[in-house]
């Protein structure tokens, strides 16, 4: 297996867990997140600041711990909870639509500012490294051996995220969360607490980023401001999620596959179209941009033709015939 | 006078709400028996709906009181009067579109034990799931009884405004509140199914579910309520049987008007 599929897998899995944390909030409450990414951020940062040790000067940041990795992880995910609460405290109480995403659009810029700018925090601008190979040493793994086991885990981890979300996606929590999309006003009449239970969904849901962030900071061994940007990947998730089929898992997994995996790598072959090659010796940004170019399309025909994605949310069928139906007297 | 009548579903007390210099509803006092249906007619603003937004939490009061099973709730939010057994509906049909018939029905029925993150991962009996058996045959029996049962699968969101309505029915059905308040249940519906909604009415009062209905169509009004309260201007003006409303000048002169010649 060449080292360039084992990156793609690993980063598929990482990117499914995301996506699947974005359909609880999405798919199911219905709210249009844009601070989503922060809590990745917020996962992937405090891993880091949990494992790598002290800082050593001028790098400063907090904590500088050396805990074991899923200890850090652990943390990690509750930290990304807690932001969330706060965050989604504020939002949720009285804002829907478009005025929650404005709030939180604001929520994320704060979070990449202080992340980015504050330098006692997280060492601005220069970032996080030097988490290589968690736990690698505990199995006694050399490089590339460590590379298949970070893929292992990933694919693992996502199993269990699916399981837990399938889980979900049938159970009565579930569908509360589905009545707050469908009409809020409805569900608090049946006697949903509207607020407490989009407030849970959102937690879970940045759970599932926390997560994601905390296996990225593993793969990537470091994090940074030029390694996220407040809206733009949030927008490559939500384009996953829209494509494969919002509040339907497995359409969610094949949003990854086709819009994480499919478009992003397929976009590959694009220097070795005849003229295009001589594109990218001139300036190799212009496929980079042709890509973004080729992933808004996809969601553009996608948003006309067939909003409700590959793999349309399922309802419930009940397929019992009326004549089995014993009628009690009222 | 604080002392609640045993047959009493609800008691408002001079309930009053005031939007900006409006007086919206103003000094509201009016019982409802348990057991009858109550109708609440009154002219376009005369303070209806606002006062069924406060009864039922969607709205606070500014002043007064609204008593349920004994004890005030005016001032709790819209879920914990509905988890007490008050439960209401919306002049435009409010089903949620995006599921299922069936679905609609079945989690009218908010089930504190079952509804927690906890038991939807841990839940592994098929009973813990969102369609249970129990819930399952219930929420058919009740399909079956609306005419639905052919529609069950669904799209909510598909149906006509009269299926709609009776979605919405066939949700209280399932919900068995101990009190129910209908807001113009009759709007935009064709007379067959008016006599159906009736009935279905009818059927509220026969499982113990107390009926306040809110309506303009004084043909559905007369047929089904015992009791009429008339609002105009925020407050109620008067209250009796339909028939001895016939006969008030003061609701004649309110609302009534032309539609009874003498």
């Amino acid at each position: 297996m060449s080292a360039y599929l084992i990156s793609i897998i690993t980063e598929g899995a990482i990117f499914g867990i995301m996506a699947l944390g974005l359909n609880v909030i999405w798919g199911w409450s219905g709210d249009f997140d844009l601070a989503y990414y922060s809590y990745v951020a917020v996962g992937a940062y405090m891993t880091l600041v949990l494992t790598i040790g002290p800082a050593t000067a001028p790098a400063q940041y907090i904590l500088g711990l050396q805990l074991p990795y899923p200890l850090a992880v652990f943390i990690a995910v509750i930290t990304s909870m807690a932001v969330a609460l706060v965050i989604g405290s504020i939002a949720l109480r009285h804002l829907r639509g478009i005025y929650f995403s404005i709030v939180t659009l604001g929520a994320v810029y704060v979070v990449y500012v202080l992340a980015g700018q504050y330098v006692p925090l997280f060492d601005g601008y220069n970032g996080l490294s030097g988490l290589f190979d968690p736990m690698g040493d505990w199995f006694g793994l050399d490089y590339l051996s460590y590379q298949y086991f970070l893929m292992g885990l990933s694919l693992a981890m996502f199993a269990l995220v699916f399981l837990l979300m399938w889980r979900i996606s049938g159970s009565r929590f579930g569908m509360a969360l589905r009545t707050l999309r469908e009409d809020e006003r409805a569900a608090a009449a049946f006697g949903r607490d509207i607020y407490r239970l989009k407030l849970k969904g959102y937690v879970l849901g940045a759970a599932l980023a926390g997560f994601a962030g905390a296996l990225f900071a593993a793969y990537l061994s470091a994090f940074n401001p030029s390694a996220w940007s407040p809206v733009g990947e949030v927008i490559a998730l939500y384009a996953a999620v829209l494509v494969g089929g919002r509040g339907n898992i497995w359409g969610v997994v094949v949003g990854v596959l086709v819009m994480g995996v499919g478009v992003q790598e397929s976009t590959r072959w694009l220097p070795h179209v005849p003229g295009l090659g001589e594109l990218d010796n001139v300036n190799p940004q212009i496929l980079l941009s042709m890509r973004g170019l080729i992933v808004g399309l996809v969601l553009v025909l996608f948003l006309r033709f067939r909003p409700q994605g590959l793999l349309p949310e399922r309802r419930y069928v009940d397929s019992q015939p009326a004549a089995l139906i014993v009628q009690t007297p009222a | 006078m604080s002392e609640t009548e045993p047959n009493l579903a609800l008691e408002v007390r001079g309930l009053t709400k005031l939007f900006g210099g409006v007086r919206a509803v103003d000094d509201c006092t009016f019982v409802v028996q348990s057991g009858q249906v109550t109708g609440l007619i009154g002219p376009n603003g005369a303070g209806k709906s606002t006062a069924i937004d406060l009864i039922s939490g969607f709205k606070l009061p500014d002043s007064g009181t609204v008593i349920f099973k004994g004890g005030p709730i005016d001032g709790l939010p819209p879920h914990r009067i509905s988890r007490m057994g008050l439960i209401r509906t919306f002049q435009s049909p409010r089903e949620w579109p995006g599921l299922s018939v069936l679905e609609n029905v079945i989690m009218a029925r908010w089930d504190s034990g079952r509804e927690t993150f906890r038991r939807g991962v841990w839940g592994l009996a098929r009973s813990q799931r969102a369609t249970s058996a129990g819930e399952l045959a219930r929420a058919r029996e009740i399909l079956t009884e609306f005419g639905l049962f052919p529609l069950r699968n669904e799209r909510a969101g598909n149906l006509s405004g009269g299926q709609k309505r009776l979605v919405e029915f066939a949700r209280i059905r399932m919900a068995e509140p101990q009190l129910v308040i209908l807001d113009e249940p009759m709007g935009g519906v064709n007379p067959v199914l008016g006599e159906r909604m009736a009935v279905a009415i009818e059927g509220f009062i026969a499982a113990g579910t107390t009926v306040i209905v809110v309506e303009h169509n004084l043909p559905f009004v007369e047929r089904v309520t015992d009791h009429v309260v008339v609002m105009a201007q925020g407050t109620v003006i008067a209250a009796g049987s339909f028939h001895s409303l016939r006969s008030n000048q003061l609701v004649i002169d309110a609302y009534l008007g032309e539609m009874v010649p003498q």
